[in-house]
């Protein structure tokens, strides 16, 4: 005979038996007592079966070798003991035109009737292996069975699970042989005996019990149930020894995933779909065996001013256990019904409805794929050190920060900058689009230049940043940070869309590479890779750089003479090797993300989100030059001409430091013992010699001060570049 | 092991009214991304479009193919596709698949998975 172990003890078990029968069968026990369903709504069937805590075992099919194991005995939760096995759990997605849950008689009648319209209809039911634990927006069903977690997205949901049989509360409902009408008869079937049975309301079929006459007053025994105690119509005692006790108190829907499915297209049929009569309140026993609330913990709460029924529920914890309040509601509904003189509705219900294994919730989940550079291979061999930045793996440093800051500085080095948001704009209304968008006067922009520019939003505040250059009087190619990119198209399409304009938009943002080249020395490297005329600062052309197709940009980020170099990405490799070849003699370095951003801030550029904020205007940060108030409109204008009335009470300045060390990006500024602000950016600057930094000032008396104290040390505000205020190098 | 390969591709944006009147070269197979937008596979010739000279016509070179038999592809897509695919055949049909952006081609008998390159490897990964 087949054998689960229970406590270490092998127990043998009949085919079709469930664990709960199994136990039962043997003399055993899973919990402590508490009236029985083995219908999966109460929690006095739970115990951990292979290492899975909370399995309803009325409702798990008993295997040869099943562990169980009982709930710790404290009242403390079962926490896993092993190392947790089968962690991924495969989900399939489904899809139909209705799901029906529950196939009982409604159920059924329903599927049929679905199908016999012609409709693609699934059927769930736990008894056949499909426990649904939740139905979400979609609506999405989802339930856990043998082969995994399966996600039925249906276009209506028919909700059939029948009728949950009324527990008892009374002192004593804890003992063992408590159990429902439909259970005994149940476990009768399975051939267990149940003893001399006593039945209070309607009795078990097929079963020979002795009826209880009266009102319940309470459950007698030790730790298993010895006798049930009515009072008479005259006010008599009457006590009624016994094994087991069958409870007949009538049904209440089963209608919790109806209730979690408010608001979707959900329906309940059937006993589900009745509308539940409420018990009679209960003087005293427990209510909610999940968390152990009885009668006198909710009498406790009401006194305390808890009177509606999701403060009790939150006050005493009733219904927040297992079984998500199958077995208490109805009586929380009673007890305040008859406190409070209204009946109140059943608090919300949202999904899961049983307990799940991280591995059921995250079945089918994956996270978000981090995109990679088409160098990314060559980052790798190159030993960088990768990170997420701008939602795309970057290299953060190759190994050495200060060689590949001097490589910049003082020869050339190459830098993915693929990252960039790249998006081709045409039509006739193009350049209109622009001028909307922007705060620059796009319409002086000639052919063939790029401008640096903000992008802002309704209220004024900086958006991103990037560049515009012009290829022709109807065409137009915009650049946007890394982490701005996702964005940018939603930003630009939307408006294009709202003001009805007629231009087209391609965004190619992951379809070409770029490679920043940059130092000194780029001037030679690119005249070796095939460039015969340098470009001028802000100049771009479309020409073939070591045979690959490019669009070059001439800008500097750097400081430094600086090109991108926009291309297919499908060539990025072969470009980054030939420069690399042709660099060796001229000390060329790839530089990561880390350098950039230190050279960078020597140039006093901002990184949107790291220098800026969400209310940060082109006054905050010290960048009117870059907005054109006289233009007729564009996107945060009038926010800006409201704003500007307003006294500035912070900006984003320039600070330097006589010695270092750097002081961390988010030190709080002080001035004269008074919060002053804090650090946004900084650096101590090898090539300066001194520490600079980008920070957040508030003014005092409308007056920025001097000098603020930052890591106990003064600093000193000064103005921004830090390094070649002239900008002599970049435009080289 | 499966092997996603670089598609030879145009990417095409235009009114789709001169989307809709254009016919493409005999081997190239025109996918509508979107209503102003087509991905035409198998084309690298230089296309013109008459009927509209506002029209952004770029070589594409960062979407990367994968076929898969029939069976194989719907049994991977059950279990990372939350969307229902289109029951007809031939079919195009985009969005996420193993939370990772997938534009599918469906023909009778195969799927025709493509992906761009930045998610390649996720893609992969995520597939076996």
């Amino acid at each position: 005979m087949p054998r689960v172990i229970f406590e270490n003890q092998p127990i043998d078990f009949h085919e079709g038996d469930s664990v709960l029968i199994a136990l039962l069968r043997a003399g055993q026990h899973p919990t402590a007592g508490g009236c029985l369903c083995l219908a999966g709504d109460c929690p006095h069937c739970l115990a951990t079966v292979d290492g899975v805590s909370y399995t309803r075992t009325c409702q798990t099919a008993a295997r040869p070798g099943q562990i169980i194991q009982r709930h710790p005995a404290n009242g403390e939760p079962p926490l896993p003991t092993a190392p947790a096995h089968n962690v991924e759990v495969p989900a399939r997605n489904l899809h139909c035109e209705v799901a029906v849950i529950g196939q009982g008689a409604a159920g059924r009648a329903a599927a049929d009737e679905a199908r016999a319209a012609g409709k693609n209809v699934i059927a769930l039911d736990s008894k056949h292996g499909q426990e649904v634990i939740g139905i979400y927006l979609g609506p999405l069903v989802v339930a856990r069975t043998a082969e995994g977690m399966w996600h039925v997205h249906a276009q209506e949901v028919i909700v059939a699970t029948g009728a949950v049989e009324l527990p008892p509360v009374a002192p004593g409902n804890e003992l063992r042989g408590i159990m429902t009408a439909r259970a005994a008869a149940q476990l009768h079937a399975a051939g267990i005996n149940l003893g001399r049975v006593v039945a209070i309301g309607a009795p078990p079929e097929n079963i020979p019990a002795e009826l209880a006459e009266g009102t319940l007053l309470r459950f007698e025994g030790e730790s298993k149930v010895e006798a049930v105690v009515t009072q008479t119509a005259a006010g008599a005692e009457r006590r009624w020894p016994c094994d087991t006790v069958s409870i007949g108190l009538g049904l209440t829907p089963r209608d919790t995933l109806l209730r979690i499915g408010n608001g979707l297209n959900v329906r309940a049929v059937g006993e589900a779909a009745q509308s539940a009569s409420l018990p009679p309140c209960p003087a005293a026993g427990t209510v909610c065996h999940c968390s152990s609330v009885s009668v006198a913990d909710l009498d406790a709460a009401w006194e305390r001013g808890f009177r509606e029924m999701e403060l009790v529920k939150r006050a005493t914890l009733a219904g927040t256990g297992t079984c998500q309040g199958a077995a208490c509601l109805p009586y929380l509904r009673s007890f305040l019904a008859e406190r409070g003189g209204t009946v109140q509705a059943p608090f919300t219900a949202r999904p899961v409805t049983r307990q799940l294994t991280l591995g059921e919730a995250a079945a089918g989940a994956h996270h978000r794929a981090t995109p990679r550079t088409a160098l990314d291979a060559e980052h790798r061999k190159l030993g960088a050190r990768m990170d997420r930045v701008g939602g795309w793996w970057r290299p953060w440093t190759y190994g050495n920060f200060l060689e590949e800051y001097w490589a910049v500085r003082e020869a050339v080095s190459l830098g993915d900058v693929s990252t960039l948001g790249k998006m081709l704009i045409s039509g006739p209304d193009a350049l209109e689009l622009l001028e909307r968008l922007y705060p620059t006067q796009v319409s002086t922009i000639k052919p063939g230049r790029s401008r640096y520019v903000l992008l802002l939003n309704e209220r004024g505040y900086v958006l991103d940043d990037g560049l515009i250059s012009r290829d022709s009087e109807t065409r137009f190619a915009l650049t946007f940070t890394s982490g701005g990119a996702s964005m940018a198209e939603m930003w630009v399409r939307d408006w294009a869309e709202s003001w009805g304009l007629d231009v087209r938009l391609l965004n190619q943002t992951m379809s070409l590479g770029a490679i920043n080249v940059t130092g000194p020395l780029t001037h030679e490297l690119l005249r070796r890779a095939g460039l015969s005329q340098p470009l001028q600062y802000m100049q771009h052309v479309r020409t073939e750089v070591a045979g690959v197709p490019c669009r070059l940009y001439r800008l500097s980020f750097t400081g430094e003479i600086s090109y991108e170099l926009h291309h297919p990405s499908e060539h990025s490799t072969k470009l980054w090797r030939t420069l690399l070849e042709l660099g060796r003699d001229l000390g060329i370095r790839p530089h990561g993300i880390e350098t950039l951003l230190k050279l960078r801030l020597e140039k006093g550029h901002i990184i949107v989100g790291q220098d800026t904020d969400f209310d940060s205007t082109p006054r905050r940060v010290n960048m009117e030059w870059a907005i054109k108030m006289t233009k007729p409109y564009f996107v945060g204008q009038q926010a800006i001409l409201r704003t500007n009335k307003i006294p500035l009470d912070k900006q984003l300045v320039a600070l330097e430091m006589a010695e270092g060390p750097a002081p961390l990006e988010g030190e709080v500024l002080w001035n004269n013992g008074e919060y002053a602000g804090y650090v946004t950016s900084s650096f101590q600057s090898p090539v300066l010699g001194k520490v600079v930094m980008l920070a957040w000032l508030k003014l005092f008396n409308d007056a920025l001060p001097e000098t603020v104290t930052v890591a106990g040390r003064p600093a000193h505000r000064v103005n921004a570049p830090f390094y070649d205020q002239e900008g002599a190098r970049a435009r080289a | 092991m499966p092997a996603l390969e670089t598609l030879t591709a145009m990417r095409i944006v235009a009114a789709p009214t001169a989307l809709d009147s254009t016919q493409w070269p005999q081997n190239a197979l025109p996918l509508r991304t979107a209503p102003d937008e087509i991905l035409l596979l198998n084309a690298s010739a230089p296309i013109s479009l008459p009927a509209d000279e506002h029209a952004l016509i770029e070589p594409e070179g960062s979407f990367m193919g994968l076929w898969l038999p029939m069976s194989e592809a719907l049994e991977f897509l059950e279990r990372t596709c939350a969307w229902e695919l289109p029951v007809a055949r031939p079919a195009f049909a985009q969005g996420a698949v193993a939370n990772v952006p997938v534009k599918l081609w469906l023909e009778p008998e195969r799927i025709l998975f493509i992906v761009q390159a930045p998610f390649a490897a996720d893609f992969l990964e995520r597939l076996r």
